[in-house]
C-alpha cells in the first residue's frame, strides 16, 4: 500500500488582484450594498416620500396646505417641545414621566401577577384548564375596549390607564411563563438530582435561568403592548400623559403636533429598547453568544408555532 | 467500600399498548473495588439501569441499594449526553454540583478540568465548546465530586480515538488509585474487555443474560493475545445470545 500526500498549493488559491479602475467602480457599489448605508438611506427615503406626497396632495387639493404638516413644521414643533417651550399644560418631560410612571406600575403588576399565574398554569393542569379561556378572552380584547371600560369605571385618574396596561400586557406574560415552565429542561433537573444538589440551588441555577428567555420575551411584549394600551387609555381617560397630550394637539387642530408627538412615542420606545432591553438581554444571555437579542423573538415565535398545533385558534389570537 | 444490591428489579414505561419493558427481573450484587462494564444492544435498558441506580428513575418493582461503609453512597454520573447548564461557565458547572465553594474545592475542580485537558477553558460557556469538549466537562464534573461510585454512560463514544484512549487510561488510573467502584456502560466490547474485571451482558427486553469475570492484569493492551482471546470470548457469548444481529 502506498500513501501519497498532496499539499494544497498556495498559488492555486490566490485571486487575481483587481485593477485600480475596477476598484473605483466597485467602491460605490459596495457602499450602497452595506447594511449601514441602507439604514441611513431609510430616513432619507422617508423624507423624500413625505415631500413628494405633500406636493402631490397639494396639487389635487390645495386647501390641504393648512392641514398637512411639513417636515420643517414638525421639526420645529419637536425642537420647541424638546426645549420645553410648549402650549400644552405640561412639558414633554413631565408628560413622559407621568406616562412612564403609569406604564411601570402596570408593567410591574402585570409581570408579577402574570408570572404567578403562568407558573401555576404551567405546573397544574387544573389551574390551566380553569384560567385558559379567561386568558384567551383577555388576549382577544382590544386595548381600546379596556381603555373605554376603565375610563367609565375609574374616571380620570391613574387607575384606569394602569389597569389598561395590566390587562393589555398580562396575557403575554401568562402565556410565555407557562410555556417556559412546560419547556423546562428535564434532563438538567435529573442531572442535578443525581448529584444530590439541594432543591433551593436547583431552583436558582436551573429553573430560574431556564425561564429567563421566556420571562424576557414576556417583559418585552408586556412593555410594548402595555405602552400602546396606555396611550389609548390616556386619550380617553386621562388629564395628562402622552396619550392625553397627543389628543390635545389633535383637538387644537395642530397636525404637526400630532405627528411630532407620535414621533416622540417612537423615539421613546426605541430609547427604551436600546437603553434597557438590549443591555439587559446582552448580559442575561451572554451564554448564547451568537444569537444575542434575537433569541427572544425566536423563542416567542417558536412557541406560538408549536402552540397553534395543539390548540387551534389560540396561536392566532396570541400572534396579534 | 461501596456496595450495590439489586433485587428483582423490574422497570416498565407507559401502560397498555405503549408499555415498554426496560428491565426484566434483574438480580445483581457488585461490591468493592470493581470496574463493571454493562454491554448490550441499543434499547436494552442500560441507561435506565443507571438512572435507577442514581435515583433519577424509580423501579416499577424490586429494590436497589447503594451503600458505602454503611451509609448511602454518593454517586457521580457521566451522562450519555453531557447535560451541562448552558448558562453557567465550565468552572461554574463543576462548582454547581459541589457541596461548598471553598478554595480547596475550586482547586480540585481545576485539577479535574486539567485532567480532561480543558484547564484553560474554565471561563467558557458550554455553547462555546465542541461536543467532545462538553462531554469531557461532564466527565470532569463527575470526577470532581470524588464519588463513592462512578456511573458512566458511554462516556467516550463521542470522542476521537486518541482523546478517548488518554481518558480511558486516566479513568483506569483513578479507579486504581482511589479504590472506588466504577459502573461503565458501553456498546464497545473491546473497550469493556480492556477496562473491566467484570462484564454484564444485557439482552433486548432488559434481562441480564451473562456475568463474565475477566481476571487479567492491568493495563491491558488490546493487541495482547490474552486480551484478544477474552474479547473473542465475549463476542462469542454475544453470538450465542444472538445479540449481534440486533
Ligand atoms: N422516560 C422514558 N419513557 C418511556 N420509555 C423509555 C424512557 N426511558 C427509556 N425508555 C425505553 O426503555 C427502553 C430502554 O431504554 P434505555 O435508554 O435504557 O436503553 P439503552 O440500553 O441505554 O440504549 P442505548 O444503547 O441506545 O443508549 C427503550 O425501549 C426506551 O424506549
Ligand atoms: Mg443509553
Amino acid at each position: 500500500m502506498t500513501v501519497t500526500e498532496t499539499r494544497p498549493s498556495a498559488a492555486g488559491r490566490s485571486q487575481p488582484t483587481p485593477s485600480p479602475a475596477q476598484r473605483l467602480i466597485a467602491m460605490p457599489v459596495r457602499i450602497a450594498k452595506s447594511p449601514h448605508s441602507a439604514r441611513v438611506l431609510f430616513p432619507i427615503a422617508l423624507f423624500v416620500v413625505w415631500l413628494l406626497s405633500l406636493a402631490a396632495v397639494e396639487e389635487i387639493w390645495p386647501f390641504a396646505v393648512d392641514v398637512l404638516p411639513t417636515p420643517s413644521e414638525v421639526g420645529g414643533f419637536m425642537w420647541d417641545e424638546f426645549v420645553t417651550d410648549t402650549l400644552a399644560r405640561k412639558n414633554l418631560y413631565e408628560t413622559f414621566f407621568i406616562s412612564l410612571r403609569r406604564l411601570m406600575s402596570g408593567f410591574a403588576i402585570a409581570m408579577v401577577l402574570g408570572t404567578g399565574l403562568g407558573l401555576a398554569m404551567g405546573l397544574s393542569r387544573a389551574t390551566n384548564a380553569f384560567c385558559h379561556d379567561w386568558t384567551m378572552a383577555i388576549l382577544a380584547m382590544p386595548a381600546l375596549a379596556w381603555a373605554l371600560f376603565n375610563s367609565i369605571i375609574f374616571g380620570f385618574d391613574d387607575r384606569g390607564p394602569i389597569l389598561t396596561v395590566i390587562l393589555a400586557g398580562i396575557p403575554f406574560v401568562i402565556v410565555n411563563v407557562r410555556e417556559g415552565v412546560r419547556n423546562t429542561p428535564r434532563e438538567l433537573f435529573d442531572m442535578a438530582r443525581s448529584f444530590q444538589v439541594p432543591q433551593s440551588k436547583i431552583i436558582r441555577h436551573v429553573l430560574v435561568p431556564s425561564l429567563m428567555p421566556f420571562m424576557f420575551a414576556a417583559a418585552r411584549y408586556c412593555f410594548s403592548i402595555g405602552w400602546k394600551g396606555l396611550v389609548i387609555a390616556e386619550v380617553f381617560g386621562g388629564q395628562d400623559g402622552a396619550g392625553w397630550t397627543i389628543k390635545f394637539w389633535y383637538d387644537a387642530h395642530r397636525a404637526h403636533g400630532v405627528v411630532g408627538y407620535a414621533a416622540f412615542f417612537v423615539i421613546f420606545a426605541i430609547l427604551f429598547e436600546r437603553l434597557v432591553f438590549e443591555p439587559v438581554s446582552r448580559r442575561a444571555f451572554r451564554w448564547r453568544p451568537q444569537l444575542q437579542t434575537e433569541v427572544v423573538e425566536e423563542a416567542f415565535g417558536e412557541h406560538h408555532e408549536h402552540y397553534g398545533e395543539d390548540h387551534h385558534g389560540e396561536g392566532e389570537a396570541a400572534r396579534r | 467500600m461501596a456496595e450495590i444490591k439489586i433485587k428483582n428489579l423490574h422497570k416498565e414505561f407507559g401502560t397498555g399498548e405503549d408499555k415498554v419493558v426496560a428491565l426484566e427481573d434483574v438480580n445483581l450484587e457488585i461490591t468493592g473495588h470493581s470496574f463493571v462494564s454493562i454491554v448490550g444492544p441499543s434499547g436494552c435498558g442500560k441507561s435506565t439501569l443507571l438512572n435507577i441506580l442514581t435515583g433519577i428513575e424509580t423501579p416499577t418493582n424490586g429494590t436497589v441499594e447503594i451503600t458505602s461503609d454503611g451509609h448511602v453512597a454518593a454517586p457521580g454520573y457521566v451522562f450519555q449526553a453531557a447535560r451541562l447548564l448552558p448558562w453557567r461557565t465550565v468552572t461554574d458547572n463543576l462548582l454547581f454540583v459541589q457541596e461548598d465553594r471553598s478554595d480547596e474545592t475550586k482547586k480540585r475542580c481545576q485539577r479535574y478540568l486539567e485532567m480532561v485537558q480543558l484547564g484553560d477553558k474554565g471561563d467558557k460557556f458550554p455553547g462555546e465548546l465542541s461536543g467532545g469538549m462538553q462531554q469531557r466537562v461532564g466527565i470532569a464534573r463527575a470526577f470532581s465530586i470524588e464519588p463513592d461510585v462512578l456511573f458512566m454512560d458511554e462516556p467516550f463514544s463521542h470522542l476521537d480515538a486518541i482523546t478517548a484512549r488518554a481518558l480511558r487510561r486516566e479513568l483506569h488510573h483513578m479507579w486504581d488509585e482511589t479504590k472506588k467502584m466504577v459502573v461503565f456502560v458501553t456498546h464497545d466490547v473491546g473497550e469493556a474487555v480492556e477496562l473491566s474485571n467484570r462484564i454484564l451482558v444485557f439482552a433486548k427486553g432488559g434481562s441480564l443474560e451473562d456475568d463474565i469475570q475477566i481476571d487479567l492484569p492491568f493495563p491491558r493492551d488490546p493487541a495482547d493475545d490474552e486480551v484478544a482471546v477474552a474479547k473473542a470470548h465475549v463476542l462469542r457469548k454475544f453470538e450465542e445470545l444472538d445479540l449481534l444481529a440486533s
